[in-house]
């Protein structure tokens, strides 16, 4: 027993040796990494022992089988105890290759730590019970229980934080059903590809694309504490000044930026980036890069603005930023109740979504009739009053009145309304629609007082006035409020064509 | 009995080939009706209005197809260094690789037989055979560089509408309905109209369903006579009658469809409805003669007529009715100068005289009712022609013209989402090959599905096992001109 005790103690001090003598950065030997490719395969050594050795401890908790497996829990104590030794000593080896997340590299080795010291505490109590009752009292009896909890804590939480390094966060919930993904708050399965972006509008492509690229595929040896060839690629800052063999961007030429021509390099020369035992670039992750160097590498270019190639065009469709949203689209609107779209359709309408996946609805009056009976007709576009975008009642029997609840469709963005009955009375009940895009009020009785209603419509876009009652100077008066606005007043019958002579 | 003999008989009951076409049957519908939306499953109405995949730009396409394939160096694409060439030998590096319909040995450079000028604000050149459409050039994105993989008008054609050169897909028009349904339900969602003398040269194929359920191919409208064949009632049938015996019939056909679940039967209802509601819709919809005298003066029609000019007003009046796609052909383009008519400087002008005026007054009168912007108009052949003047088969043709080329070769499109006043792509010197900006007839296909809302590569339908669309294995979206 005393001997196992010296074997321990010698053991333990190998380790702190160790933890002193390998260091945490610079450049590994062949031999140290070839040692440390060995922590994966004896790892699972302590993992499997200490907690077959844990649950033995629970299992003679039960009178009938008090005592009965100490032998056996003091050998696996042991044992436990050593292999988890020559883990950790084949981990920090391993470590030093570098390409691990920092944050959980440090926690990762923190409770590797204390799984040994935990372990072996064990062992000792479990030898010698009664070990320090001089200074810990009535706890004495709770020592070995303490020890064995912390022990068999720590190596769960180890044993996750490896899995983690190696196989990456989301490696477990994978597959994990989308409603039981939903519910502990990841996004769905289908959706991890995609970028989630707050603001895409005012995003730069550096942000959204590039920098997620190097924080997981470069920043784990070029940071703040480690600067593997003196080179830091956490800030834009630092990106553009380069490391010790001098920049590593050439703005608008990827074929001559070292960071580009590192990645290129087949993975079996030295120079490869990242070095080969680490996570590598994907082909997209490769493109997105060369691609960015090439149209000039910028660090403010912002997501809308950037001009894709087809193959990053692919690339980004995929992530889902081609659908940057913006004015309606930009909003929380429910979906419709499909109870409500049946009672609009039933009037006549045509309603259908003006997209897969949107709560936005266009409502058309194809029979030209339906649009005669305002008050049930109102109710129900009322009911749909936060979806409908796009409502065209050309060409029916609409009036004023109908008008009316218009006011109440606050994200409608285009209106037809041309050869109505709409007057100039009519369109009062406009002047609050903040997102209307296009107005069309061809071959109604609208007149120049009508267009003062339009003047706080800042989003209209298009307005088309043919065969109204509106005249040059009205327009005019509209146009220099909304110089922005495209107005349409049609052909004269002769204008804008050639002498019809031939 | 045994029971196990009992429990074999229940299994070969079900597994019986009847139970099996009845059960497989069933299950292919079911899968037709859900293969295109992730939302909802589809509706057992084939023609219900549907959404796209995102918010559409264009909601509705009028396709003006020059079948024949009309020469881009005698209409947009200026080359002052043909003209100089006019009339030597063309270099046989030009000819080395290359398959022609009809040249053979060296044929000699033929010159543009028109005179250009810049117009618009975007300074398009156009050719003073289209002196109405050079009105309206900043309105059209003006793509220079397409390319096919066909030199027959018929393959060509086919490639063009369904995106296979070979028979047996569906149409553009036909992709477009089967996705986005039809929005009147009184009219077609996809209509054609021909004129030119005669019909293209892939026949009806070029506007046909091919695997999609027959509700969706395009429904032929005439100008002269009935304006759909067979679709008055014969004389002594009283509309009430023929409601009720369309009732009766559709009655039967649900029990039918209930029973083996094939959609071609819930198809054949649809029709039936639809015929029915079209016997008065549509004569009203195909009455040019309603149109004032200025809009007739607008596109110089002729009521009565089967005429180009009468068939792009339609074009308008059924886009106005919420038809989704409207197909018009008009034939005649192809000038190899091997007769009057089929030469650049007969049958070509004539042309050129027939569809300029109404093309032009197609986009004006669509852009003063505010239908321009959500309406995706094309113009387009089915190829270009060469550079080089035609000797058919090695001996001069009578008059001038050109042979087919399918290298490059000019199309436009203007409205729904489209950017105005632009031309991309570029042809070298002569116009015989891309430098710049090339588009596939894919490119095109996907982006005119791009512009309606469409993802080209979900919008699909199974069929011999694999997923088929519009763009076969390829296509491009040509964001450069969009708006």
């Amino acid at each position: 027993m005393k001997q196992s005790l010296i074997w321990l103690s010698a053991g333990l001090a190998f380790l702190a040796l160790m933890l002193i003598l390998v260091p945490g950065s610079g450049q590994p030997s062949d031999f140290s990494l070839f040692l440390g490719r060995f922590h994966p395969l004896v790892v699972h050594l302590p993992i499997g022992i200490l907690l077959v050795g844990g649950l033995l401890e629970l299992l003679s908790r039960r009178t009938s089988l008090r005592g009965r497996y100490d032998t056996g829990i003091l050998a696996l104590l042991y044992i436990g105890s050593w292999s988890s030794i020559l883990a950790v000593i084949a981990g920090l080896y391993l470590a030093q290759g570098g390409g691990y997340a920092a944050r959980e590299l440090s926690w990762h080795k923190s409770m590797g730590i204390l799984v040994v010291l935990f372990a072996s505490l064990a062992y000792l109590y479990k030898v010698w019970p009664g070990l320090s009752e001089r200074w810990f009292k009535h706890w004495e009896r709770r020592m070995y229980g303490i020890c064995m909890g912390v022990m068999l804590l720590s190596v769960t939480l180890t044993g996750h934080l490896g899995g983690v390094l190696t196989h990456g966060p989301d490696y477990l919930t994978y597959y994990l059903p989308d409603g039981l993904r939903q519910g502990i708050g990841l996004p769905k399965k289908a959706d991890l590809g995609r970028l989630q972006l707050e603001d895409p509008a005012q995003t730069t492509v550096y942000e959204a694309l590039i920098a997620p690229i190097l924080e997981s595929r470069c920043v784990a040896c070029h940071n703040e504490g480690v600067q593997r060839g003196g080179l830091r690629l956490d800030t834009p800052e630092f990106l553009r000044e380069g490391g010790d063999n001098g920049p590593v961007l050439v703005a608008g030429r990827a074929h001559e930026s070292e960071l580009i021509y590192r990645i290129w390099l087949p993975i079996s020369s030295d120079d490869h980036m990242p070095p080969i035992e680490s996570p590598q670039l994907s082909v997209a992750e490769a493109e997105l890069m060369r691609w960015w160097i090439d149209v000039g590498a910028s660090f403010e270019e912002l997501l809308p603005d950037a001009e894709w190639s087809p193959a990053t065009q692919t690339i980004v469709d995929h992530m889902g930023i081609n659908e940057i949203r913006t004015g309606i689209f930009a909003l929380d609107t429910p979906a419709p109740d499909s109870l409500d779209v049946v009672a609009l359709s039933d009037l006549g309408l045509s309603v259908t979504r003006l997209a897969e996946g949107e709560p936005y609805l266009q409502v058309r009056c194809v029979n030209l009739d339906a649009c005669t009976n305002t008050s049930e007709l109102q109710a129900a576009l009322r009911r749909l009053s936060p979806q409908i975008a796009w409502l065209d009642l050309g060409r029916s029997e609409a009036g004023d009145d109908l008008l009316e609840v218009i006011s109440d469709l606050p994200h409608l963005t285009r209106l037809h309304l041309q050869q109505t009955f709409v007057t100039d009375a009519g369109l009062v009940h406009l002047n609050q629609l903040e997102f209307l895009e296009y107005l069309n009020l061809y071959g109604t009785a609208v007149s120049d007082s009508g267009l003062t209603h339009l003047r706080d419509l800042s989003a209209l876009r298009s307005l088309y006035l043919w065969q109204t009652r509106t005249t040059g100077e009205g327009i005019a008066r509209l146009q220099s409020v909304l110089p922005d606005l495209y107005i349409n007043t049609g052909l004269n019958q002769t204008s804008s064509l050639p002498d019809s002579t031939d | 009995m045994s029971l196990a003999r009992e429990a074999q008989n229940a299994y070969l009951e079900h597994v019986t080939r009847r139970h099996f076409l009845k059960s497989a049957g069933a299950g292919l519908g079911a899968l037709a009706f859900a293969s295109l939306g992730a939302t909802a499953a589809r509706s057992p109405d084939p023609l219900a209005p549907r959404s796209p995949h995102f918010a559409p730009r264009a909601k509705r396409v009028i396709f003006l197809h020059m079948a024949g394939g009309p020469s881009p160096l005698e209409l947009y694409d200026y080359k002052p260094v043909l003209a100089r060439l006019h009339g030597q030998d063309c270099p046989e590096s030009l000819l080395e690789g290359k398959r022609f319909a009809f040249i053979r040995g060296i044929p000699k450079m033929l010159g543009p037989q028109a005179e250009f000028q810049q117009h618009g604000e975007s300074g398009a050149w156009v050719s003073n055979h289209l002196p109405h459409l050079a009105k309206v050039v900043d309105k059209i994105a003006f793509l220079k560089a397409m390319h096919t993989d066909e030199f027959n008008h018929a393959p060509a054609q086919l490639l063009v509408h369904s995106g296979s050169p070979r028979l047996g897909r569906p149409s553009m028009g036909s992709w477009v309905t089967y996705g986005l349904g039809t929005e009147n339900e009184n009219l077609p969602g996809f209509v054609v109209l021909l004129s030119g003398g005669a019909a293209p040269d892939a026949g009806a194929s070029v506007y046909g369903s091919g695997f999609l359920p027959t509700i969706y191919q395009g429904v032929q409208c005439r100008t002269t006579g009935d304006p759909v064949l067979f679709l008055g009632d014969p004389e002594g049938m009283p509309r009430n009658l023929r409601r009720k015996s369309i009732d009766a019939i559709n009655e039967i056909n649900r029990q039918q469809h209930e029973d083996v679940g094939d959609p071609e039967i819930l198809t054949r209802i649809a029709q039936y409805e639809m015929a029915f509601r079209m016997q008065t819709s549509v004569p009203e919809a195909m009455d040019i003669t309603r149109e004032p005298a200025y809009i007739h003066e607008l596109y110089g029609t002729a009521p009565g007529e089967t005429a180009f000019s009468n068939n792009c007003l339609l074009a308008r009046r059924l886009v106005e009715r919420g038809v989704r796609f409207v197909q018009l052909f008009h034939w005649g383009w192809d000038s190899h100068g091997a007769g009057e008519n089929e030469s650049l400087t007969g049958g070509f002008l004539k042309r050129c005289q027939e569809t300029d005026r109404p093309v032009a007054a197609l986009l004006q009168d669509l852009e003063q009712r505010g239908l321009l912007e959500e309406t995706l108009v094309i113009w387009g052949g089915e190829f270009g022609r060469t550079p080089m003047l035609e000797n058919r088969t090695g001996t001069d043709n009578p008059f001038v013209g050109r042979d087919h080329h399918s290298d490059v070769y000019t199309m436009w499109m203007a409205g729904g989402g489209v950017q105005g006043g632009i031309t991309h792509g570029e042809t070298d010197e002569i116009g015989y090959t891309a430098v710049s900006g090339r588009v596939h007839v894919h490119d095109l296909q996907a982006t005119i599905l791009h512009l309606l809302g469409f993802d080209h590569l979900r919008l699909t339908y199974p069929f011999q096992g694999r997923d088929f669309r519009l763009t076969d294995v390829h296509g491009r979206v040509v964001h450069d001109v969009l708006a």
